[in-house]
């Protein structure tokens, strides 16, 4: 459609590919079913932010993206991941499977929902001048196919790890349509993240010193 | 002066180079992954030992099986001689009869021999072989939304959806084959392939027990010459496959340019260590993977049609 | 005056370290030193409501001026009521640990509370909002039950979602100010409101509808508001007053930076109409789930989406009117809340139940903190003299005026319902004498339909039944027999905290200072652009 006409170039074709991974990534992390290998998926999934952050500061010569990309490499490839993976080491229990509904069904739903959240996105007049625009789209979907995880998974881990590949999905937003952003407004954000990380292990801990289990099927004493 | 082959001449040489060499690509997929296994494997050329073999045997037809039995893998053998009429196997020029249909109708034509397949099997009233065309039709509905997408992306991405330009636009320029949604398409026919050609982690293509039976289910009753055709003609799809799969999608370089003979024959064997070469890769997923339970099959159905669908978002709306 | 947005900045967080470092005592003392200094800053600010410090970073205007009042306000008073309301249990290192932690959080949850009206430019509104977010989610999970558990994970994940929205809703805000202003930009206030209107609409639409769901999900707006009723009743007392209090209105004032932007740049009607949905839907629930909850801090809870409803429908108005009855009920709201869950804490205290029925005979062995309570569910039932009900009035005459007579309407009959089953379910358990049955049958959480509320005993008689209902003061379930409280009050200070609350809702309602109506008129001012 209208979009063909743009010829493709090597660095559209790049970004293209690591928005796209970052969404692949979501939903693999939406179908895995051990925490640990979501946790990986999530680190995984921010090294292609990082890569992107990295891609867009070296195609634009925005020296604050770099900043950026380091500390997105630092807090959420190494220290995000280490803090969860410590919490789950600590519990010492494996919750496999927490899925509430088939995964074939899973899939699907958050196919859809992304779908809508992609032409949604696709129909308004945004137009990106750093990263090629439908990667606003991508990562639209990639959030709500984040929503779908906390929403779908039935363990502590899985959600807290939904929110977070949440977070990496506006990452990449702002990538698209807010590349500058100023330092101290996108580290701000960072360090709320990390702050947020933290509350999220230790309320993670609290549950299982609590429940004994990392399953929020025993969540659902208050109603009404 | 070479000699030049008239169209009519190469298009014949097109199925004829499936029919005879599909056995050996068979042949030299299941050497390899028995290498791998650490077995010596049957030889590369068992698979023709065993066509003849099974020729020259009598046909035994079950007590209450009408026609259909026997027409049904007839029908089969027909429709994939009738494939590689429309798919570029050695020329990179469309040929007269190429025109005829386009990639759907390909794949209608398929549909129809795994149909007339099935409805054989469904005649013997043996139940395993019964569960098996069954399971077969069943799969088979839930992957074309896959294969469907994938030939919407191909040709939003192309412009048309005949299987010769769509060769021509990949090799056009590297950079447009290694577009993102080139690479997704790519993939997620990567996985149709690999449930139609009955490969694990859908069906086990060793397998013995008949409750994990899918395509192989189907051909159970059948025996002597009827069998042969269904095993030619099950050797043919997976070469069919392999060719939409290489010289439509990934890699349509090493076909013939003109009518030259020469460079016609020449393309045969380029054309037959890609498919071996697709015949590796898939023997190394063979044993690198698991079979997965019957009821899971579902999550790699949805694997692949997410995979496609997502090609088709990137190829609408990013034209890349 | 900068330095005033300094020291209101600075002094919670040196009351933070003192807590962090001092035993109980220093703690409790920092902490009502801070929060009275930084309500006297906020009264300094009501006169001259406009400076910057921090080179631009820090700024009040009129409008951000009407939020921190509140928020000091309840900073103060709730610094008051904890220190007579939290007396954990459990042995001497549990307990100063306990404290510790309270008193730390405390305060730095009012840091950022204080923080989101004085930064400028709306990232570092959403990164104060989202500071708030896990503090509090910590102090809601400072009680040791299954519940406090359950309610802080479901309030981290659900409010810390809706803010990954209004993270969203600030980049896009972001990209629409860009195309203007180009990039490198701070989201100032005041380079975006003077530009606004070249914002390209559609755009900035999205990032308003947006910032309603992210900031509207920790405001409590119905359809997302699943998660306030349990945060809200199952943290400790003091955290629930300031949740509901000062919390919500801070992310309304989120809401309100966007409609001002927004309102410059597509006109007021399209923000209006969202806000109306939002607060409609809102109401209904609200106004209905108030008339059957039994647990009196839940009540409390779903006042708060009530209200917050009524501010939406307000903001949805076509008139200015409205738009100062909105300020005002912000903070005769904080006042009227912050007072309710003073009560509630002082019966939790004094009979270790938050059902309804506890409250039962409450009036009689609360001589001061039961009527008290009594009146600030009045004040939210939007009885005169209160603030609340001026503010309603403000809002349901400037509705009237507005073409919008039909939501009006609406918003009137509901708000009497709403109005209706609170001052039934509250004032019928604290008026009227319990008798035996139904106190036990309601203490055991049975669904047995509660007596028509002129089914109780004749006000002269109730006197006599006092002294019987000593011992039918109900229990928690499965608690062991506790001795039959006496009449008396658990704290001074608890009533210090209430004393405070309720004067503070009569000035508002009976004769609002000049200076803060002229504040009103400001703010509102500032809001009514894109007529």
């Amino acid at each position: 459609m209208l979009a063909a006409v743009a010829r493709p170039t090597t660095f559209r074709d790049v970004a293209d590919a690591l928005t796209l991974l970052v969404l692949l990534t979501e939903f693999a992390m939406l179908r895995s079913s051990l925490p640990r290998s979501q946790v990986r998926l999530y680190a995984f999934q921010s090294l292609a932010v990082t890569a992107l952050a990295a891609l867009v500061a070296a195609r634009h010569g925005l020296g604050d993206l770099y900043v950026i990309a380091a500390l997105t490499l630092v807090l959420k490839v190494v220290l995000v991941p280490w803090i969860i993976l410590r919490v789950l080491r600590d519990a010492g229990t494996e919750v496999a499977g927490s899925h509430r509904l088939g995964v074939a069904t899973m899939v699907l739903i958050a196919l859809a929902v992304s779908i809508f959240g992609f032409f949604t996105i696709g129909s308004m007049p945004f137009h990106s001048s750093s990263l090629p625009t439908p990667a606003l789209g991508l990562s639209v979907a990639e959030i709500l196919v984040a929503f779908m995880i906390v929403v779908l998974r039935a363990d502590v881990v899985s959600q807290a790890a939904g929110f977070f590949s949440l977070e990496n999905g506006v990452s990449v937003v702002s990538l698209v349509v807010a590349s500058g952003l100023p330092l101290v407004v996108e580290t701000a954000f960072l360090f709320d993240l990390v702050v947020a990380v933290v509350v999220f292990g230790i309320l993670m801990r609290v549950h299982h010193r609590r429940t004994d289990t990392l399953s929020t099927g025993v969540l659902d004493r208050l109603r009404g | 002066m070479a000699v030049e082959l008239a169209p009519a001449e190469s298009q014949a040489l097109q199925v004829l180079t499936i029919v005879a060499l599909a056995p050996l690509v068979s042949g030299f997929t299941a050497h390899v992954e028995a290498r791998l296994q650490g077995r010596r494997g049957p030889r590369v050329l068992q698979v023709y030992y065993d066509l003849a073999k099974l020729f020259s045997k009598e046909t035994l037809v079950p007590e209450d099986a009408g026609w259909v039995f026997v027409a049904g893998p007839i029908v089969a053998f027909a429709c994939y001689l009738l494939v590689p009429l429309l798919i570029p196997v050695l020329t990179d020029f469309p040929l007269p009869l190429g025109y005829m249909g386009d990639i759907m109708g390909g794949g209608f034509i398929l549909g129809l021999a795994g149909f007339s397949v099935a409805l054989a099997a469904a005649e013997t009233n043996a139940p395993y072989a019964q569960l098996g065309g069954s399971r077969a039709m069943t799969f088979g509905a839930l992957i074309e939304p896959s294969i469907l997408f994938v030939t919407f992306t191909v040709a939003i991405i192309t412009g048309t959806d005949l299987p010769y330009f769509q060769a021509a636009a990949s090799r056009a320029s590297v950079a447009a084959a290694l577009r993102p949604a080139h690479l997704l398409a790519v993939l997620a026919f990567f996985l149709v392939v690999l449930n139609d050609t009955a490969r694990i982690p859908v069906e086990s293509p060793a397998s013995t027990t008949e409750f994990g039976m899918i395509d192989e289910g189907r051909t159970l009753e059948h025996s002597g010459p009827l069998f042969a055709v269904l095993r030619w003609g099950s050797s043919m799809k997976q070469l069919i496959l392999y060719v939409i799969l290489i010289n439509v999608f990934t890699a349509p370089w090493g076909l013939a340019g003109s009518e030259r003979i020469g460079s016609v024959l020449l393309a045969i064997p380029i054309f037959i260590g890609k498919a071996m070469a697709v015949g590796v890769i898939f023997a190394v997923i063979d044993n690198s993977f698991s079979k997965l339970r019957l009821f899971k099959i579902t999550e790699f159905m949805a694997a692949a049609f997410l995979i496609a669908m997502l090609a088709v978002l990137v190829s609408i709306l990013g034209g890349g | 005056m900068s330095w005033v947005l300094v020291v209101l900045l600075a002094a919670p967080l040196v009351s933070v370290v003192v807590c962090a470092v001092l035993p109980n005592r220093a703690a409790q003392g920092a902490t009502l030193v801070a929060g009275l200094l930084c309500f006297s800053l906020s009264i300094v600010l009501v006169g001259h409501p406009s400076s910057t410090a921090l080179s631009g970073w820090l700024m009040v205007d009129p409008l951000s001026t009407v939020f921190v009042v509140p928020t000091a306000f309840l900073y103060f008073t709730t610094a008051i009521f904890s220190v007579g309301y939290v007396h954990p249990a459990g042995d001497e290192v549990a307990r100063a640990r306990y404290l510790r932690r309270f008193w730390v959080g405390f305060n730095v949850f009012a840091w950022a509370m204080l923080m989101a009206p004085i930064v400028n430019g709306l990232p570092l509104l959403w990164v104060a909002v989202e500071i708030t977010t896990v503090v509090s989610a910590l102090l809601v999970a400072l009680e040791h039950t299954p519940g406090a558990t359950e309610a802080a994970w479901k309030y981290v994940l659900i409010a810390s979602m809706g803010l990954g929205i209004a993270l969203v809703a600030t980049v896009v805000m972001y990209y629409a100010g860009s195309a203007v202003l180009g990039s490198g930009l701070e989201l100032f206030y005041s380079r975006m409101l003077p530009a606004a209107g070249r914002f390209p609409p559609q755009i900035t639409e999205l990032a308003f509808v947006l910032a309603v769901l992210g900031f509207g999900t920790k405001m409590g707006l119905v359809p997302v508001h699943t998660w306030l009723p349990d945060a809200h009743s199952e943290a400790p007392t003091p955290v629930s007053a300031l949740l509901s209090g000062a919390l919500l209105a801070i992310c309304f004032y989120a809401i309100l930076r966007y409609y001002e932007i927004t309102e410059r740049a597509v006109g007021a009607a399209f923000p209006r109409e969202v806000l109306l949905a939002f607060g409609l839907a809102s109401l209904v629930l609200a106004a209905l789930v108030v008339a059957v909850q039994r647990d009196v801090k839940r009540l409390l809870a779903y006042s708060s989406v009530e209200h917050m409803g009524v501010l939406c429908i307000g903001m949805s108005f076509a008139a200015p009117l409205a738009v100062v009855g909105v300020l005002l009920h912000v903070l005769a709201h904080a006042a009227a809340k912050g007072t309710a869950f003073f009560g509630s804490g002082s019966v939790v205290r004094k009979f270790g139940s938050k059902d309804v029925a506890s409250l039962r005979a409450g009036i009689v062995f609360l001589p001061w903190s039961g009527p008290m309570l009594v009146l600030a569910v009045l004040a939210l039932s939007a009885m005169p003299p209160f603030g609340i009900f001026r503010s309603e009035f403000l809002i349901v005459a400037g509705g009237l005026r507005s073409p919008a007579d039909a939501a009006a309407a609406v918003l009137v009959a509901l708000v009497t319902l709403a109005a209706f089953g609170l001052t039934w379910y509250v004032g019928r358990t604290m008026m009227s004498p319990a008798s035996l049955g139904t106190t036990s049958s309601e203490a055991d959480g049975s669904p047995e339909p509660p007596p028509w509320p002129w089914g109780g005993l004749p006000a002269a008689e109730s006197e006599a039944v006092l002294a019987t209902a000593v011992v039918t003061v109900p229990r928690a379930q499965g608690e062991q027999e506790r001795p039959s409280p006496t009449r008396g009050e658990p704290s001074p200070w608890i009533v210090a905290a209430m004393i405070l609350g309720l004067a503070a809702l009569v000035v508002l309602g009976i004769h609002p200072p000049a200076a803060l109506g002229t504040l009103l008129h400001r703010a509102a001012a500032q809001l009514e652009v894109g007529r």
